[in-house]
């Protein structure tokens, strides 16, 4: 006979609508469409899949070497290879929707009109959760000036995006601007529903015998343990600038890097470049994160958003 | 859920092998069930977060279908925190990853190209298919050969091991390519030679250049740094001839030699 069992914290979160039956994603780039992953860890046991940006038409990537390796970290200039929208309904969502999760479309373009386009065929389309839409990408229709970098083109992108669907729309901010808070403000503004953040911080490794850059394409983004505590901090920036729900990642390995970002004022958290590292980093960032709540007698993750103490 | 990946492996056997290679046992049931030549493993080096990535290595044999053998050179700041773990520590590796090298059909002569540190998946092929090979291996010097207990495999499996060092100090004096060459100006009767090389990018283009002007297939096993090694950083790409890429961790690391863009890197040298 069942005895005193403790009650299972609660962990399922409401998303700016979307249900989540625990605060745990998995970050754009660093889980495929789910497949690869699927005969490692029980996919049914994530809170969703943020998947791969997919834009409007197929994109083969940058030339090799497209990773470097960084103290705690890594660069990764990919490119944003992706097999194109159409692809992705037909050949990877389907999977997807075998499992019951909330899947997270990232989506990108290198114009306004691509993201409008690929925003336009994801909607109203079943077994899509809502959109993260990654606006750090150069618009080559404007000079290549990075949509995410500036406030008038972030703007116009994200009220476009926002008039083209009905699914919850969520914007991935870059973290290499110098005032986060602004952006995340011009987002609220488009009508977003909520915030990712934070996408790679750009950098860039030389090797000093060839002089030559790391990466084919010079610079790259970085991601990994290496970027969490500014990740922390913008998380913390933003959730005191707007009210919207966010969710935080940058460098999340453990349940305790997750719990800094729910603390810090996310909702949610993404797990990226650890699930290179540790395949199965998403569950047992869940099982650490329930497993905390009980120890600290704490009935629902919920209670811990945006709960940092600062005197 | 079980996962047919993922495995802790406990440390059985770890030590010098010489020529600045260490062999390393790791008991791992289910990877050494699934292996097959050519494929590779994901070890992480360390449980720490620098260095953070897992390192890639070739499963060299299967001992006693429960256990795989690994042979890697000390080449920089992983593989030299690896050196450190003692027998009877627990390892997180993947594997067994990625398409290993096609059955060689019976009447063929595989012909087994190694250079560098290229040897691991061609000594696990030996084991299963070297009575019909050749092994051509070449390095720098003598003592940058593989391990003479390798060697010793080596020529015990095969048919004829053709030497070729870039001093002479051992076999023929030149690069591993040459005595390919060679060999294919005037292959021994009856044989219908397919090559199997592994090795730095720069040989594997000469190779495959030259499988090409012989009208011979040719299966390159490539290296490329990897994040994941399981498909989804896309960070291994390696550019096709038909235009685009793939990974060398999900395609390869075995490819149709034909099928490789191989740019301008048919320079004649072996990687130490
Ligand atoms: C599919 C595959 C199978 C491999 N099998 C073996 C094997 O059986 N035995 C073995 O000794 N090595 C093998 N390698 C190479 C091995 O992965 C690297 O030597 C190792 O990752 C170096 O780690 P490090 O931290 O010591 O070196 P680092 O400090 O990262 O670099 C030191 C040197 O190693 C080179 N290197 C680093 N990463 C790689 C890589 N992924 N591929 C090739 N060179 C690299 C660098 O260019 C540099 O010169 C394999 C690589 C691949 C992709
Ligand atoms: C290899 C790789 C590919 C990525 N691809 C994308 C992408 O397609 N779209 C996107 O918005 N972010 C992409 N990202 C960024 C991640 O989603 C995440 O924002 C970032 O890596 C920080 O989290 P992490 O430190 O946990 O990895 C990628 C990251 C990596 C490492
Ligand atoms: S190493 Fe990640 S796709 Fe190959």
């Amino acid at each position: 006979m069942p005895s005193k069992k403790k009650t299972k914290p609660d962990l399922s979160v409401d998303f700016a609508g979307i249900r989540l039956k625990n605060p745990v994603l998995t970050a754009s780039g660093t889980f495929g469409y789910g497949e690869e992953f699927a005969d490692i860890i029980d996919l049914n046991r994530l809170g969703g899949v943020i998947v791969k940006g997919i834009s409007l038409k197929p994109i083969t990537g940058n030339p090799p070497p497209r990773i470097w390796e960084t103290p705690s970290g890594m660069l990764n200039a990919i490119g944003l290879e992706n097999p194109g929208v159409d692809v992705f309904l037909r050949d990877k969502l389907p999977f997807l929707r075998n499992y019951d999760i909330a899947v997270l479309v990232n989506i990108f373009g290198y114009c306004l009109e691509d993201y409008v386009g690929v925003a336009e065929r994801l909607d109203g389309v079943p077994g899509v959760s809502g959109l993260e839409v990654n606006i750090s990408c150069p618009n080559v229709k404007a000079g290549g000036i990075v949509f995410g970098t500036d406030l008038k083109a972030a703007f116009e992108l994200l009220s476009a995006v926002r008039k083209a669907t009905r699914l919850p729309v969520i914007a991935k901010l870059s973290p290499n601007v110098t005032d986060i808070t602004a952006f995340a403000r011009t987002a609220r503004d488009a009508g977003c529903d909520g915030l990712s953040l934070i996408n790679t911080l750009l950098g860039m490794a030389i090797d000093i015998r060839s002089r030559r850059p790391r990466l084919a394409n010079c610079t790259g983004g970085l991601s990994g343990p290496a970027i969490r505590p500014v990740a922390v901090r913008m998380v913390w920036q933003a959730a005191k600038a707007v009210d919207l729900p966010l969710i935080g990642m940058g460098g999340i390995m453990t349940h305790e890097d997750a719990l800094e970002f729910i603390l810090a004022g996310a909702s949610a958290v993404a797990v990226g470049t650890a699930n290179f590292v540790n395949p199965r980093a998403t569950l047992d960032i869940i099982g650490g994160m329930e497993a905390f709540l009980v120890q600290e007698g704490i009935g629902s993750v919920r209670e811990l958003v945006g709960k940092v103490c600062v005197a | 859920m079980p996962s047919n990946k993922l495995h802790r492996a406990k440390v059985l056997l770890h030590r010098p092998a010489g020529r600045g290679y260490y062999r390393l046992v790791l008991l791992a049931p289910g990877l050494a069930a699934a292996a097959a030549p050519g494929h590779f493993v994901m070890l992480r080096v360390s449980a720490n977060l620098d260095p953070l990535l897992a390192r890639p290595f070739g499963i060299s044999s299967v001992i006693a279908k429960r256990s795989i053998e690994l042979y890697y050179r000390v080449a920089g700041r992983g593989t030299t925190l690896l050196t450190a773990v003692e027998p009877g520590r627990t390892l997180d590796l993947l594997g067994p990853l990625g398409n290993g090298f096609p059955v060689p059909d019976r009447a063929a002569t595989p012909l087994l190209v190694a250079g560098g540190s290229g040897f691991p998946p061609l000594l696990y092929f030996s084991s299963r298919y070297g009575k019909q090979a050749r092994l051509f291996v070449g390095s720098r010097d003598k003592e940058c050969l593989p391990p003479a207990a390798v060697m010793k495999d080596l020529r015990s499996r095969t048919k004829a091991v053709h030497y070729a060092t870039e001093d002479g100090s051992r076999g023929a004096c030149g690069f591993v390519t040459d005595t390919l060459a060679a060999y294919l100006a005037r292959p021994a009767a009856g044989e219908s030679p397919v090559i199997y090389a592994c090795g730095p990018n720069a040989m594997l283009a000469s190779v495959s250049r030259l499988a090409a002007e012989h009208s011979i297939p040719c299966y390159v096993s490539l290296e490329e740094r990897m994040a994941c090694g399981l498909g989804v950083c896309m960070g291994c790409s390696v550019s096709m001839k038909s235009g685009g890429y793939k990974r060398v961790c999900k395609e390869g690391p075995v490819f149709d030699s034909r099928e490789i863009d191989w740019g301008g890197k048919t320079i004649l040298q072996v990687g130490r």
